[in-house]
């Protein structure tokens, strides 16, 4: 292309002008780049490198990754998290749907004191909502010792000192604290499901649970992909409420990633395992999340076409 | 109401009684930690050991006590220093980063977007070891800017993807004009975005506020001077030291949790509207 020097100039103008639209971009990819992308690639790089502060440069290869498989803990945080998923995902997406349910079809006035009452253990802070739990479990003192007997189960110690009890235990409180996640994001597809749908169904004489199971399930279907990505996801970012309430114990029998990476990482110090550790959970959100996205197009946003 | 229960009329159990009352029980359940909470923090010393719900009576000396005694105002300014500054950083940020995207148009970001997004399916603990050591490197553990960072890190992607979305759904025309009008990127990015986006950047700023402000793992490994710390570690720090007095213990919980709680019930209405005008505008 022949350009007059009065183009070119132009053009100039134009790609300096380019060049400062990337200041929009900037800010947010350096923190990308600084606090996400980095950190990843380092964990990935320290996995492979010795563990003691003398011998951090020594290149060891695979050689955490099998001290990872052949350590018991290990394998006990891979089935806590696998029974983590498993129980709280389900259990509070029927729950809390059938809570979103209730309200959206059967209330009016109460409606907004129902969503906001159901919310509520979301936005407590999660370490005042240890504490109180940790108390109410105690023997002796804790009132769900004393529901308990007056069903006629005798508890005589607390269940998060009992190794086969741990993890339910605190797969309660979990359930407890983020069911009204998923209630409001029921809430908010039953909501966007249009009203002609509704009375079209309801004309066609579909009600109580055949409306339930042939219509309405069926339309939330995008909500309840969502919540199983972030279900997965939170499920390994799982931290305050174990660390607070058990620590992993007793004898690592609630251990998890988080507490397992925490007592690596920063009480004992073997930064080679940690980071080992890490790049393993790494490695399972992302392969879990892909193969969610792929298979059943998931998506972080239920009402998107795109991921979120 | 189903029909064979209405022809019995002296039978007939309305639908929606027994759905707000499955509702109120379920409620009254569901609702039993946080009155246990408030319960225990209103008890004499002497009672608090009582393996009951409610106990009488009542009395104000916990919170009298726990605020006299300790700074926990120090605790309350940090969190909201930390939280203001993740919640203004993470706006401006990523309104700025999808205004590039989705109204400029602009080359790369769309890959950069994407490589974005992977933050959104990674678990904090798995990166909160070097982003520990990188804090240190930097001499900024136990300093605000220490946690501000990260969080902000942490929290743009989300942001951007929903302003983004927004974005790319207000009408085109508006930008056109403002071109022609002879604005500036700038002015643009000010008087005719951000306007439009209003109700989803108040959307991001509760649900970011919520987050930063219950965040603990990072908290608790860069927030190691007591002087520094934010709310969220403050119950571990007085575990120990109220541990034979539960009562003063669940005042500081109830001191801590109760803003938030008061806060939601007032925004909440904008929170459930931006999370509802998602689906109405796709």
């Amino acid at each position: 292309m022949v350009t007059t020097p009065g183009h070119a100039s132009a053009g100039k103008r134009h790609k300096r002008r380019l060049t400062l639209h990337y200041g929009y971009v900037f800010p947010a990819v350096v923190m990308f780049v600084l606090f996400v992308a980095y950190p990843i690639l380092w964990v990935i790089g320290e996995s492979l490198r010795g563990s003691s502060s003398s011998h951090r440069s020594d290149f060891v290869g695979l050689n955490h990754y099998w001290q990872l498989f052949q350590d018991p803990v290990f394998w006990q945080v891979l089935l806590n998290m696998f029974l983590w998923g498993l129980i709280t995902i389900p259990v509070q997406m029927v729950v809390g749907g059938t809570i979103a349910y209730l309200i959206e079809t059967y209330t009016t006035r109460s409606k907004t004191f129902f969503r906001v009452m159901f919310f509520l253990p979301v936005i407590t802070s999660v370490s005042v909502v240890s504490i109180v739990w940790s108390q109410m479990y105690a023997p002796y003192y804790g009132i769900i010792q004393q529901y308990a007997k007056a069903v006629g189960v005798q508890l005589t110690t607390s269940p998060l000192g009992d190794p086969n009890l741990v993890i339910y235990a605190l797969i309660v409180v979990n359930i407890w604290q983020w069911t009204g996640f998923s209630m409001i994001m029921y809430v908010a597809g039953l909501t966007n499901i249009p009203t002609e749908l509704w009375d079209a169904a309801k004309i066609d004489g579909a009600h109580g649970w055949k409306l339930a199971t042939r219509v309405i399930i069926p339309l939330l279907t995008p909500v309840t992909r969502s919540l199983l990505l972030l279900g997965v996801i939170g499920t390994l970012q799982t931290f305050p409420i174990v660390y607070l309430m058990s620590d992993g114990g007793p004898d690592h029998a609630s251990e998890i990633f988080g507490t397992y990476i925490f007592k690596q990482g920063f009480v004992i110090g073997d930064i080679g395992y940690a980071s080992a550790l890490s790049t393993v959970t790494l490695i399972i959100a992302l392969a879990l999340s892909m193969i969610q996205i792929v298979a059943f197009g998931a998506r972080l946003n239920p009402n998107r076409e795109s991921l979120v | 109401m189903s029909p064979q229960l209405s022809e019995q009329p002296r039978f007939r159990i309305s639908m929606r009684f027994c759905a707000k009352l499955i509702l109120a029980v379920t409620l009254l359940l569901w609702m039993i930690p946080e009155v246990y909470m408030v319960s225990v923090a209103l008890r004499p010393s002497d009672a608090a050991f009582e393996p009951q719900l409610i106990t009488w009576p009542m009395t104000l000396d916990n919170f009298i006590t726990v605020i006299r005694d300790n700074p926990l105002w120090m605790f309350f300014g940090n969190s909201l220093l930390v939280t203001t500054a993740t919640v203004i950083i993470v706006l401006a940020f990523a309104s700025t980063f999808a205004f590039a995207s989705s109204i400029l148009k602009l080359r790369g970001t769309t890959f950069l977007f994407t490589s974005l997004l992977t933050t959104l399916m990674m678990p904090v603990a798995s990166i909160v070891l070097p982003i520990a050591i990188l804090l240190k490197s930097f001499g900024w553990i136990s300093t605000y800017q220490g946690l501000i960072m990260p969080y902000a890190a942490l929290g743009i992607p989300y942001a951007i993807a929903i302003i983004k979305n927004f974005m790319d759904e207000s009408p085109r025309d508006l930008f056109e004009a403002a071109v022609i009008d002879g604005c500036t990127t700038w002015q643009m990015f000010c008087h005719v975005a951000i306007p439009l986006i209003k109700p989803t950047i108040i959307f991001v700023a509760v649900w970011q506020f919520i987050v930063t402000w219950n965040e603990f793992f990072l908290a608790l490994v860069v927030m190691t001077e007591s002087s520094h710390k934010t709310v969220t570690l403050v119950p571990m720090q007085y575990s120990g030291m109220y541990m034979a007095n539960p009562a003063a213990l669940f005042a500081i919980l109830v001191i801590i949790a109760v803003p938030l709680l008061v806060l939601y019930t007032f925004v909440q209405k904008y929170f459930v509207a931006g999370l509802l005008s998602g689906a109405v505008k796709g």
